[in-house]
């Protein structure tokens, strides 16, 4: 114990006698090609600058989407508003602007909403796959159904598999709820665009950043409703 | 095992309910984990059972073994040891130096954290060229980059982290860290935050630990650790690649200022808790 204390107490003298180096002669180096100094910039604008002037991440790769990973850092305005919350619940203010926002993103099926093939929504509620990039990327054309929903990661839908807890329990979603006009819409337009309901939530947008296809919507809605779907058994 | 052995002295000192910087210092990690478990009854602590038992015997002893070694043994072109590489603490110290980075280093003008450092001191002090398998080589338990992490970081077990933030550099990294924290973007609006931000949440069966509970968040940042599930030691960075890889956002260059930006966030965010090194993780 003492050897430790003694150590450290002779680290902190010289960490303080370095810093103090470090203060007068050489202060403040931190700096990109086209940027100022790091210890001059608010958070917000170093963070700005760390994503897209330092080579911090591989912004040039191709995405799944099309284009380059560039893309997918720049936040459009509900990014921006949801974020500005640090993980705090929604204010009123923050929560009518993403809303109505939201609310006109929500495009619907031309012949309707339809319940699609219940076997296929299971298969695409598991499937955690697509637009991952990086270190490995995810090839959609290896996916049979197309990139998943990733529902699973955050619902318990059918009990025969354990889904997350980050989102709440859809189980038995259907039975519960019916299946009227109603209800198919709210759970569509869910799904398509959460923040029309629930403002900065964690929940994609599927719908509005095309995450799942109109085809691939009304299979995940028929593992929802579907009466023989394992969600409602 | 000289490891164990060290392990094995009962420790008489660790009473008293507030963590004095030397509460945890003689313990194993499994028992500091212990401890974290019995104060906070958390999910995520406590999710691997089995985890717990493997931890006298993490593979990650043996990989520190071979870093000891390496750390010690003159190399590279300038045939020069580590053991003259400054980790914040001056030249060879490496006791308790991991639980204070990143930090700013005057000689480089950056803030830096163990990756970044140990890379700098490996291509100046040593000589290697950069595209040298011993620096460019920085994931998998036969790497030299994990054999000396490991064993740096191992010299900081059970002490509670303490990231300088005295320098203006050091506070503007946090800072800015804490902002990309929380920053949503990609096609999933995911930020760290969305997994991070709440205590006891699952995606499916794997409890995600808090970053606002600074018990689960000292195992969550406690690397380098074996997974067992990839039967290698990763590092804190290879973790943070994993986690954005995850999130659809684009692969982040390791010792880039933003992930330097993002470990200052989130190490601060576990001062004060003793460090588990190595962990042992699922």
């Amino acid at each position: 114990m003492l050897k430790r204390t003694t150590i450290a107490a002779a680290g902190a003298i010289t960490a303080m006698a370095l810093l103090t180096a470090g203060c007068t002669t050489n202060a403040a180096e931190q700096t990109a090609k086209g940027g100022g100094d790091y210890a001059k910039m608010s958070p917000d604008a170093l963070a700005e600058h760390l994503i897209f002037e330092t080579k911090s991440f591989k912004l040039d790769m191709p995405v799944q989407e099309g284009g380059t990973a560039e893309a997918r850092l720049k936040q459009d305005e509900v990014q921006v508003l949801c974020s500005k919350l640090r993980g705090k619940p929604v204010d009123s203010e923050t929560a009518a602007k993403v809303t109505a926002m939201s609310r006109e993103t929500i495009k619907y099926p031309a012949g309707g909403i339809k319940l699609g093939d219940w076997k296929i929504g299971r298969q695409l509620a598991w499937s955690g796959f697509g637009y991952r990039v990086g270190h490995r990327n995810d090839d959609h054309s290896k996916a049979k159904n197309g990139p998943g929903g990733n529902c699973y990661n955050c619902h318990q839908l059918a009990t025969d598999r354990t889904g997350g807890t980050i989102g709440p329990p859809l189980t038995g979603y259907g039975k519960l709820r019916g299946s009227s006009d109603a209800i198919l819409k709210y759970t569509y337009d869910v799904i398509y665009n959460p923040h029309a309901y629930f403002a900065c939530t964690h929940m994609p947008r599927i719908g509005a950043k095309g995450l799942l296809t109109e085809e691939q919507i009304s299979h995940v809605m028929a593992y929802l409703f579907d009466p023989e779907s394992p969600v409602n058994k | 095992m000289l490891y164990k052995a060290a392990f094995a002295v009962p420790l008489a000192l660790a009473i008293g309910a507030s963590y004095a910087a030397d509460r945890f210092a003689d313990q194993a990690p499994e028992e500091i984990l212990q401890t974290l478990i019995d104060e906070s009854g958390s999910a995520y602590l406590n999710q691997s059972p089995q985890n717990r038992q493997m931890m006298p015997d993490n593979p990650a002893y043996w990989v520190a073994e071979e870093g000891e070694e390496l750390f010690k043994t003159p190399r590279g072109p300038k045939n020069a040891s580590l053991e003259g590489c400054d980790f914040g603490k001056g030249p060879g110290v490496v006791e308790g130096a991991y639980v204070e980075m990143p930090r700013y280093f005057a000689d480089t003008g950056k803030v830096m954290d163990l990756e970044t450092r140990l890379v700098h001191c490996m291509t100046t002090l040593q000589g290697f060229a950069k595209d040298d398998p011993a620096v460019k080589k920085r994931h998998g338990s036969g790497s030299d980059m994990m054999k000396l992490q490991t064993y740096i970081a191992m010299q900081s077990n059970g002490l509670p982290w303490n990231p300088s933030l005295d320098h203006p550099m050091e506070k503007a990294m946090r800072d800015a860290g804490e902002v990309l924290f929380y920053r949503r973007a990609g096609p999933m609006d995911f930020s760290c935050n969305t997994c991070h931000g709440v205590t006891g949440q699952r995606i499916r069966a794997s409890v995600l630990p808090n970053i606002n509970e600074p018990h689960e968040w000292s195992k969550a940042i406690s690397w380098p650790a074996e997974r067992a599930g990839h039967q290698n030691v990763r590092s804190t960075q290879h973790r943070l690649r994993g986690c954005l890889w995850q999130m659809r956002h684009p692969g982040i260059n390791a010792g880039s200022d933003a992930s330097i930006a993002l470990l200052s966030y989130w190490t601060d965010a576990a001062r004060g808790q003793p460090a588990i090194l190595p962990d042992l993780k699922r």
